[in-house]
């Protein structure tokens, strides 16, 4: 198995594909992230923020990136579909329960490795933004709850795209899929029946996070419920995988 | 099963839906011989060929390796070398690093990549990116990706498709080369003359097996082409049989 995964974790960083992600997420968040601290001052003496606030806003603003890890997640298996290298992984990984739950393990690491550089990045520009306009970020508790919270949601986003991705064996029908899920499935569904959506995961995720939206979830039973959407997730894309013919 | 059956299929059948793509297929293939499996195309050769590799679930009929479903062969991936249509190289990988990728999967040195690399002819341009290559050297990467592990039984599917003359003829000497050195090789393809020039054994399919043998026999001895053999055996193109693979 040590070398099944350290197989797969040479194609992880074969290509492109993961700067490109990387780099795209991180835009947006610093996007994000400049948009909450620009404007220090006028945020302080007319809208009475205290700059603790600013601050662990900014650092939220990277929770974006968890979107990222999933896509890459589900890129890194649904690019083997597309490209037509399936087969040969199927073929000399001994077994396809090994592939799969290689493929989920190194899914989790990539998403850790994106947590991290998320947090590191979100005090990097958090303080350089502050500092742009003459003030130090105000670093609390709050503060390292959050970024632990944008570092777990990244850790559990990698393996949700890895097995989303081994479910839709598509790569456009995947990444639309997490981008659907994401943005617009669950925000809406959060808008319309909060006391269900906050059971989805994405809306479990936000209370990760400690987003400041109302109605989520206590975080101990919001990890319960991402478990459990990871658990079903595995169970279902594990019995295709190894049903399904290779295509 | 005869003790030096490498490889059987017995009543194999796969349908799609109401098509059926192949049916109740069975042969074996002897150790050390080179097997042709010939065919047009869609008369279910790769699918054949990806039913006995378990990619492809038979929807009848058994497949065995070495006496065991390919999935339950013990270092299946160390014993079987495959290069296959529509199995392809990593996206935006180079030979090299695909190479690396696959011998580390099968827990070999890196090196060992750069050998079959040479083996192949591609080590001066291993460090190119794939997506570049002409069809030709592409199947010389695949070919070295079946080599990786020092196969056993190599399975070979339409191998000299997009080769130029002297790679044909490198292709052919190659695999006369392997069986030589006695390993077995199947491999299917719809080039008629160059199978005849390579291989010691056949088996015709058209959705159906129309024949298993050795070539020798099929071609009484040499005296009639292979080629007429073939079109005697699936019929004629105009009366060509609604199949596919």
């Amino acid at each position: 198995m040590r070398d099944l995964l350290s197989a797969e974790w040479m194609k992880a960083w074969t290509g492109r594909t993961w700067l490109i992600i990387a780099a795209s997420g991180a835009f947006m968040c610093l996007l994000a992230s400049l948009g909450y601290t620009s404007g220090i001052d006028k945020k302080i003496t007319e809208q009475h923020m205290d700059l603790s606030t600013v601050t662990d806003d900014s650092v939220r603003a990277w929770m974006m990136t968890l979107l990222f890890a999933s896509l890459f997640g589900a890129v890194f298996v649904t690019r083997e579909y597309t490209a037509g290298t399936i087969g040969r992984s199927v073929l000399l990984s001994g077994s396809r329960a090994r592939l799969f739950t290689a493929k989920a393990l190194v899914g989790t690491a990539m998403g850790a490795l994106s947590g991290l550089l998320a947090v590191a990045l979100a005090f990097a520009t958090t303080w350089g933004a502050l500092a742009a306009s003459g003030h130090s970020p105000e670093i609390t508790r709050e503060t390292w709850l959050i970024a632990a919270g944008i570092l777990a949601c990244n850790v559990f986003a990698g393996p949700w795209g890895v097995l989303l991705g081994w479910i839709i064996r598509h790569q456009v029908g995947a990444v639309v899929t997490l981008l659907a899920l994401t943005l617009l499935v669950d925000p809406a569904l959060q808008q319309l029946a909060p006391d269900v959506a906050k059971f989805l995961l994405t809306i479990a995720m936000s209370s990760v996070y400690r987003d400041a939206k109302p109605d989520l979830l206590p975080e101990p039973i919001a990890v319960v419920v991402i478990a459990g959407w990871l658990a079903a997730a595995w169970f279902g894309a594990r019995k295709l995988f190894l049903a399904r013919d290779i295509t | 099963m005869n003790g030096d059956c490498v490889l059987g299929l017995r009543g194999l059948t796969k349908r799609f839906g109401t098509m059926t793509a192949v049916e109740d297929v069975s042969f074996e293939v002897r150790s050390g011989r080179v097997v042709g499996l010939l065919g047009r195309n869609g008369a279910g050769k790769t699918t054949s060929l990806r039913m006995l590799l378990g990619l492809t679930r038979a929807t009848a009929g058994t497949a065995t390796v070495f006496g065991h479903p390919y999935q339950d062969l013990p270092r299946a991936a160390h014993r079987v070398g495959v290069s296959m249509d529509g199995i392809n190289p990593l996206p935006g990988t180079t030979a090299r690093r695909e190479l690396r990728v696959w011998a580390r999967a099968l827990g070999l040195p890196s090196s060992r990549a750069d050998e079959v690399l040479g083996q192949v002819g591609l080590d001066d341009r291993a460090d190119r990116r794939v997506k570049g290559y002409s069809t030709g050297m592409k199947q010389r990467l695949a070919l070295a990706t079946a080599l990786l592990p020092d196969p056993e039984l190599l399975v070979l599917d339409e191998p000299a498709n997009g080769l130029d003359p002297d790679g044909i003829r490198w292709l052919r000497t190659t695999l006369r080369s392997l069986a030589s050195e006695g390993r077995t090789v199947l491999v299917s393809s719809h080039l008629l003359a160059e199978i005849e020039q390579t291989v010691d054994d056949v088996v015709v399919v058209q959705r159906t097996l129309r024949y298993a043998g050795s070539l020798d026999e099929l071609t009484s001895g040499g005296t009639r082409a292979l080629e007429d053999r073939f079109f005697e055996l699936v019929g004629s193109p105009t009366v060509r049989e609604n199949t596919g693979a």
